[in-house]
Parts: C-alpha cells; structure tokens; sequence
C-alpha cells in the first residue's frame, strides 16, 4: 500500500537523462579513442563523486519544496577545517573525520532552524549564509593551508580490489538517499510538503522537523563532499567550494526533479551527474578551447533541459 | 499561509502594510547608519551611495517584472558582463561611435533576454535553470569574445557625462537609477503590459482563462529584464572605465536579494518596483556600514551576509502583520 503511494511520486521508467546519458557516450566511443580506455572511464566516475554526493544532498531541500545555496561555501569551509585539524592534530582522522562531518550537519541545521523560525525565503536565507560562510573561511585563511591525512587522501583516491573507494561512497550515500526519499515515510511526507506545505500541514505533518533533517542532510553531504575535495587536492584551498551548489542543482534538476519540489529521482540525479562528468571529459578529450567549452556546456544544458521537462506522464504524477 | 478570517481582515484593514515593511527596514538602517556616522546623512554622501547603487539597481528594476510572473533572471549578471563589453569593443575609443555602442550593448541584453523569454514561455521549463544555463552560456561568449583579456575603450565623453554631477550636487547616474524606476513604476501600473503581469503572476490559470496572452507577457518581462541589464552594464561601464571580462560577475544574487527584500517573492504577484529600490538601498546601505565599520574583508563578508538574513527576517515579521503569505 504505502509502496503504491510512494510509486506515484517516484517515477517507476528510466529517467530520461539517461537517453543523453548513452548517447554522449556513444558519442565520445566514436569520435576520441582515449575515451574508451577503462582508465579514463574509472576517472570520470571518480571525479564525479564530489558533485553526487552534494547533489544527492541538495536532492533532500529541492524534494520539500526548498532550496539550499550556502552547500559550496560549506564545501570550502570544511575542506579548509578539516586540513587544517588534520595537520594539527596528526594521527587523530577518526576524531577530525568526525568533527567536521558534525560541523557541517550543525551549519545545515542552523540553515534548517533559522528558515523555520524567521519564516523567510530558504533562496534568500541560504544566500546570506553563502555569505557568512565565505566571510568565516577567509577569517580563517585566505591561502591554501594545511594537509590531508593518508586516510582522506585513500577516500578520495584509493582503490579496494580495484573499485575506487569514493564510487563505494558514492553508491552507499545514494542507496541510503534512495530509501530515505523513495522508499521511507520520512521521503513520502518531504515530498508531499514539496508539492503543497499548505496541504501537507492541513494533514498534520510537521513541517518544521522536515524542514530541520531536510537541511542537516543537506549540511552532512556538504561535509563529506568537502573530506572528497579535500583528499583530492591534498591541501586546503578556501575558494574549493566556489559554485558548486549551482552545479548540484542543476545536477537535481537534470534528473527529473522540478524546482518547485514534490517529485525527486536518486537514478535520475546519478545519471545527471554522470552526464556532465562525460561531457566534461569528453570536451577536454576533443581538445575544445576553454572558453568554448563553457558555451557548449550551458547549451547543452538548455537543450537537456529542453529535452527532459515534465511531459505527460509527469503532469498527470 | 494564514487565510483564516482573523488575519485576513487584518490583512484588509492594514493592506498598506505588507509593502511599508521595507522601507521601515530602510528607515531603520539609515537611523542606525546615521547614529554611527556624522558623515552618513550628508547629502554629498548620500548620494554617493545612491550612485554606487545605480548599476545594481537598475538591473534589479528588470528582474522585479520577471519576478513578478513568478520566475527569476539568473541570466542578467552575465547580460551586465556582455553589455560592458560590446559596448567599450563597439565604441574602441571614437566620439563618433559612442550611440552605436551604447545601442549595441542593449540590442545584445533585449536579444538575450528575449531567447530567454521565448524558451521559458513556449518551452515550459524552469526559470531559474534556464537564465542560469543562459548566463553560463553568456559568460562563454563574453570570454570567447574577449579572449580572457580586457577589450574596447570606451569613447570620449561618456564616462565624463555618466560621472558628472547635475549642478555639481546630483550626480547623473543617481538621476539615470531614478529614471529607471521611474520607467519600471510607469511600467507596472500605467500600462496593460504591467496590469497583466501582476495578473498572471497572482494566478497565472485564472489570468489564461480569462483571456490574458500569458506566453506574450512573459517573452516581454524577459525582454525588459534583459533590456534592463543591458542599460546596468553601460552604468557600469561608465562608473568603472574598464570593461573587465566579466564585471558584472554575481551581479544576479545582490539584484535577487534586492528584489526578495523589496517584497516581490517567489510566490509571484506581489510587490513591485518601488520595493525594489527601497531593497536595493537597504543592501548598499549595509553594505556601506560594513565597510566603513573598518573591518577586514572576511568580516565584512559575514555582516553581509548576516545582514541580508535579519533585513530579510525583519521585512517579513513586519509583513507578516500585515497578512503576508510566508514564501515557501
């Protein structure tokens, strides 16, 4: 019964980035021989990670309805916190691995707490955090500073039996946001607030609370993809985060999920981010001139967009 | 939110306000700011501020129709950015080609703005994706354009006009701001164009129904919000001289913050232009004492930030009160 219902929220197909998804792949099979090479696949499924994990965390605020633009500001900030706690506390990962994933779930849920006492725009709320956070990581440095520990740096670049480590990270994260959105009660009422909190709240849910874990999600994914940015570069650099919440939310809405909430897809957004690893890897592979490639990207983001809007199936969900 | 009848004759009695509310913050501020200040509430002063807010402002007069309809023009930082540039590489430093650069520069931002338009109306998908993918796209342009450097001089006599001051007190982007706020006030309440905006924007089902050209009124909010970045770019190009490659980088978020705080919100509607210019003033003025509190740039920083969340929270507490729907 209560998988009926869900099911009608979760669209049960394939998402449809994932049609754009083969074709660039097909693309990129015919037109650069480098592509094909398993290296180089296994590399954009790593770098993709940091984005997947950010986006399936925005997927939590954009589902109920919200928004949460302070997450790459976040990302930067604990990037910069955690190198350099691990630089001064040498040995000490689990405790600093810890600390910083419990500052970025206290900063969501400052996020989550304000928007529910001020009664205000979570665009314009979240704004202003951008801001805070930005001001409070160049209080704290304003060049890159400290190091990672060699158990980051095995996280973001480690391989186990050959898998690399930040895909199993990756597929943990998405499996617990699939059940948490598409297969819990919890996903069921966030997504019922996304489609009218007036009616939601009518039905006795408590807004509040789904508003406050709605962004402590948000907040904990920020962390572990700032520990991600982390062990990729290996130092601290404070302006890491800087526009990454518009690509995670363009990677949300590429899978299927409209801004205005009440419908969201964890394959959808996997795919989505998967498609703009390739493209990414895929421009840089055709040697496309820098300045080109951010044309060619944003217009394929049109035409994606273009190509992907709710259809009728979707209007009648 | 509330729509029981307690607040709703509340709302009736006090309809004015919901729409005061910014500018009792904006009283508030300028009072604040003046108690720190001596110099504050100097008239050379002030309308410096009011000058520094001229490019931002401007722009943000635009993006409030576009809001208005419900959507948003994330598009119009990378317009300002376009705008500059055309402008100087048109003009190349000739008196002669001062018009045509000036006319270049808002021909790209209406043309801009339009694509935006017609792919929002007639391609049904989300505002905030589309003028977001739209202004990377600009900003590629821009770089292809520019090739990464700074390109084009502007020519002879148009920074020393836009710089100049009326009488030697008002300066003459303040009176350009005042124009366009002028025009945008005009605009929303003088013409059908703006009667049907704040129609289809409250109830867009209803306003179709009624026989309102949803999908007309909506290209033109796009195209006057383009148009409208392109004339913030010329009043940047004219405060700074430079074209930069992407000066109007960000723009978007300080002209959003301006417009939500003026009182148009996401709901659509509501608002209008002459809460824009109270929320563009708020934010200088913050930002003003920011900086002339002396403190780093980081800090800085964070009171903005601050700042903007308690402007924001105080606006809507105050329109609260006066029976405003809470903008989830």
């Amino acid at each position: 019964m209560r998988q009926a219902t869900t099911g009608a929220f979760a669209s049960r197909d394939i998402p449809r980035i994932y049609w754009a998804l083969g074709g660039l792949i097909l693309i990129g099979m015919l037109s650069a021989p480098q592509f094909r090479t398993l290296s180089n696949l296994a590399n954009i499924v790593e770098q993709s990670a940091t984005l997947a994990v950010l986006a399936l965390g925005q997927a939590f605020v954009i589902a109920g309805g919200m928004i949460d633009l302070s997450v790459g500001q976040l990302v930067g900030l604990i990037t910069v916190v955690a190198c350099m706690m691990f630089e001064a506390y040498p040995g000490m990962d689990a405790a600093v691995i810890l600390g910083c994933l419990a500052l970025a779930a206290l900063v969501g849920l400052v996020n989550g707490e304000l928007l529910n006492r001020l009664k205000m725009s979570p665009l314009i709320l979240t704004f202003g955090m951008l801001s805070v956070l930005q001001g409070v990581i160049f209080m704290l440095t304003d060049r890159s500073v400290g190091q990672v520990a060699p158990s980051i740096a095995f996280l973001s670049n480690g391989r186990l039996l050959g898998v690399p480590v930040s895909v199993i990270l990756v597929v943990a994260v998405a499996a617990a946001a699939y059940y948490a959105l598409q297969r819990s009660i919890f996903g069921w009422h966030l997504l019922a607030m996304g489609n009218s909190a007036e009616s939601a709240r009518k039905a006795g849910l408590n807004l509040f609370s789904l508003t406050r874990v709605a962004f402590l999600v948000s907040g904990l994914c920020a962390g572990i993809a700032g520990l991600l940015v982390a062990g990729r570069l290996g130092t601290g650099f404070p302006n890491a985060g800087n526009g990454l919440e518009l690509d995670a939310i363009v990677a949300v809405v590429l899978g299927g999920a409209p801004l205005k909430g009440g419908r969201v897809s964890v394959a959808g957004i996997i795919g989505a981010v998967l498609f703009l690893g390739v493209l990414n890897n895929l421009l840089n592979l055709l040697q496309v001139p820098a300045f080109t490639q951010i044309v060619v990207k944003g217009l394929i983001v049109i035409i994606a967009i273009l190509a992907d809007r709710p259809g009728k199936a979707a209007q009648a969900a | 939110m509330r729509t029981d009848a307690s607040t709703r004759s509340l709302a009736m009695r006090l309809p004015s306000l919901d729409k005061a509310a910014v500018w009792i913050v904006l009283f508030a501020l300028v009072l604040l700011a003046g108690l720190a200040s001596d110099a504050f509430l100097k008239l050379n002063y002030l309308t410096n501020l009011v000058r520094q807010a001229a490019p931002v402002g401007i722009v943000a007069v635009g993006v409030t129709f576009v809001m208005l309809l419900r959507g948003v023009d994330l598009s119009v930082g990378a317009i300002v950015s376009m705008s500059a540039v055309v402008c100087a590489i048109v003009m190349n430093g000739l008196a002669d080609n001062l018009w045509l650069g000036a006319a270049a520069a808002i021909a790209c931002g209406a043309a801009i703005g339009l694509a935006n338009g017609l792919l929002i109306a007639y391609g049904k998908v989300s505002s905030f994706i589309l003028t977001l993918a739209m202004s990377i796209v600009v900003y590629g342009l821009v770089q292809m354009g520019t090739g990464g450097t700074a390109r084009g001089i502007v020519s002879p006599g148009f920074r020393e006009v836009l710089n100049g001051r009326l009488g030697g007190a008002l300066p003459v982007l303040v009176i350009c701001l005042l124009l366009a706020v002028a025009l945008g006030i005009f605009l929303q309440s003088r013409t059908h164009f703006g009667r049907s905006v704040y129609l289809i924007g409250a109830n867009p089902e209803a306003a179709r129904i009624a026989g309102l050209n949803v999908k007309r009124v909506t290209v033109v909010a796009y195209v006057v919000s383009g148009l409208f970045a392109g004339l913030g770019g010329l009043a940047l190009l004219a405060r700074t001289g430079v074209s930069g490659t992407n000066p109007g980088a960000g723009m978007e978020f300080d002209v959003l913050a301006a417009v939500v705080l003026g009182g148009t919100t996401f709901a659509g509607g509501r608002g209008g232009v002459g809460g824009t210019f109270a929320g563009i003033m708020v934010l200088v003025i913050a930002l003003n004492l920011a900086n002339v509190s002396g403190l780093p740039f980081a800090a800085q920083l964070t009171i903005k930030g601050i700042i903007i969340i308690v402007a924001s929270a105080a606006h809507s507490w105050i329109g609260s009160r006066g029976g405003a729907r809470s903008q989830h």
